[in-house]
């Protein structure tokens, strides 16, 4: 294979992802982008959403909550303010929170800060897609 | 006999307050490392943003001086966030921060008009200190505490107080806190908040020569990046500040804590040799009195 990437997932709390690979493919915020070894060096601003990449030849993902990408020297470093392995988002959790979120959005519209009540949503609906409860 | 049973329970009171002060050292030290470790864990995201900022503000170049959160303003008042700790028994780590302030006040006439500075707070003591002296006090963080301080928490701090700024309330915020130096240093600093100074926003040569060339690809635009990335900066100051500040704090109450154990022990000590010394001249004087009345009795 030509050449490898080294993905590296920081958030505040911790490196949650520090390992090589082959691709990568991360949600932009102008949708999403895929990344292949020697890649040009590039910054981008990433949207919540689930980041996929390749692992001993299978398909992993996890979920990021926006921030930021660079890609330089074969290195793709993701900073976001989160970032959960599958494995560590709790399905239950983002169950009631998307439920919760999707009645603020059908109730009476004066009260509700729709802009948060989406992000919240689409928030909780990404971590049920990262976690593979949902397809 | 002047006070062998008060010596005996001085020696005992004594004790106890070592157990207690041994006991709130170790949970000290404990905490300390939990606060070091994660100053530690949030090296990595901050180093990452701060580099970004930097890199993609020589991007920018003389365009940033136009953005709300770096332009200086006129007018408004001035907001200070004074860090200091919600409970005691920490040496003079709050006296030291808030000496710092006064030393402060007392620079300049602007420093000390009391109508002109609005006072943000985390931590009780630093309330206490504050609103006995009649300063303004604009907003307490106490939820969540420092103690329990999240990247989040100190998140929505940050955004209390750019809030502020950008509605034209401040003209300038400053932070107080405690650097954390060494295990036996903690020095009072202040952090120059907003408006940001364009200067400290250094990227290293290289890259950002690179990015100002136009040899790498900005997704959507420098701009974009750019305004979605002040705001985490400012995060991560913020979080850094607090971070340390309790790290500060833990340092110097394990200090303190150490310093009473180590002078309960001597006083200890001391109070035995005294106790030992009556006892056995009680032994001798009562010896005395058995072998002179037998004596007399011969």
């Amino acid at each position: 294979m030509a050449g490898a990437l080294t993905l590296r997932v920081i958030t505040p709390d911790r490196i949650v992802l520090d390992q090589t690979t082959h691709s990568i493919r991360v949600p932009a915020t102008d949708g999403l982008m895929g990344i292949l070894p020697r890649h040009a060096h590039m910054v981008a601003a990433l949207d919540v959403g689930v980041l996929t990449y390749e692992k001993d030849g299978k398909e992993a993902c996890l979920f990021v909550s926006g921030g930021f990408l660079e890609v330089r020297d074969g290195t793709v470093r993701v900073v976001s303010e989160a970032g959960e392995l599958p494995e560590e988002i709790d399905t239950e959790r983002a169950k009631a929170a998307e439920e919760r979120a999707r009645k603020r959005l059908h109730g009476p519209r004066a009260q509700v800060d729709v802009v948060r009540a989406e992000l919240a949503l689409r928030r909780a609906a990404y971590r049920l897609t990262a976690a593979g409860a949902r397809r | 006999m002047a006070g062998i049973r008060e010596l005996r329970g001085r020696i005992k009171s004594v004790g106890n307050i070592k157990q207690i002060t041994r006991a709130m050292e170790m949970v000290a030290t404990t905490k300390l490392r939990k606060f070091q470790d994660r100053a530690v864990a949030s090296r990595p995201y901050a180093e990452e943003i701060t580099g970004l900022v930097g890199r993609l503000a020589a991007v920018l170049g003389d365009e940033i001086a136009d953005k709300p959160l770096f332009m200086p303003r006129e007018g408004g008042k001035r907001a200070v966030l004074v860090v200091t700790s919600d409970r005691g028994l920490c040496g003079s780590y709050n006296s030291n921060l808030l000496r710092a302030l006064e030393a402060w006040r007392s620079e300049d006439e602007s420093h000390r008009d009391v109508d002109a500075i609005d006072y943000f707070v985390y931590g009780r003591k630093g309330f206490s200190y504050l609103s006995r002296r009649g300063h303004n006090i604009a907003g307490v963080f106490d939820n969540p505490e420092l103690e329990k301080i999240d990247y989040r928490g100190a998140a929505r701090t940050a955004q209390t107080l750019v809030d502020g700024f950008l509605d034209g309330t401040y003209s300038r915020v400053q932070i107080l806190y405690s650097a954390f130096e060494s295990m036996a240093r903690y020095v009072p600093t202040w952090i120059d908040f907003l408006p940001i100074q364009a200067s400290s926003l250094v990227g290293d040569e290289d890259s950002s020569g690179a990015m100002a060339g136009g040899d790498v690809i900005l997704e959507p635009d420098a701009e974009a990046i750019f305004d979605r990335l002040v705001p985490r900066y400012l995060e991560t100051r913020m979080y850094n500040a607090l971070v340390e500040a309790l790290t500060s704090e833990y340092a110097s109450r394990r200090m303190s804590m150490k310093n009473a154990t180590d002078a309960a022990g001597d006083m200890q000590n001391e109070l035995q040799s005294i106790y030992n010394r009556k006892r056995q001249e009680g032994i001798t004087k009562d010896l005395l009195d058995i072998v002179g009345g037998a004596e007399a009795l011969r």
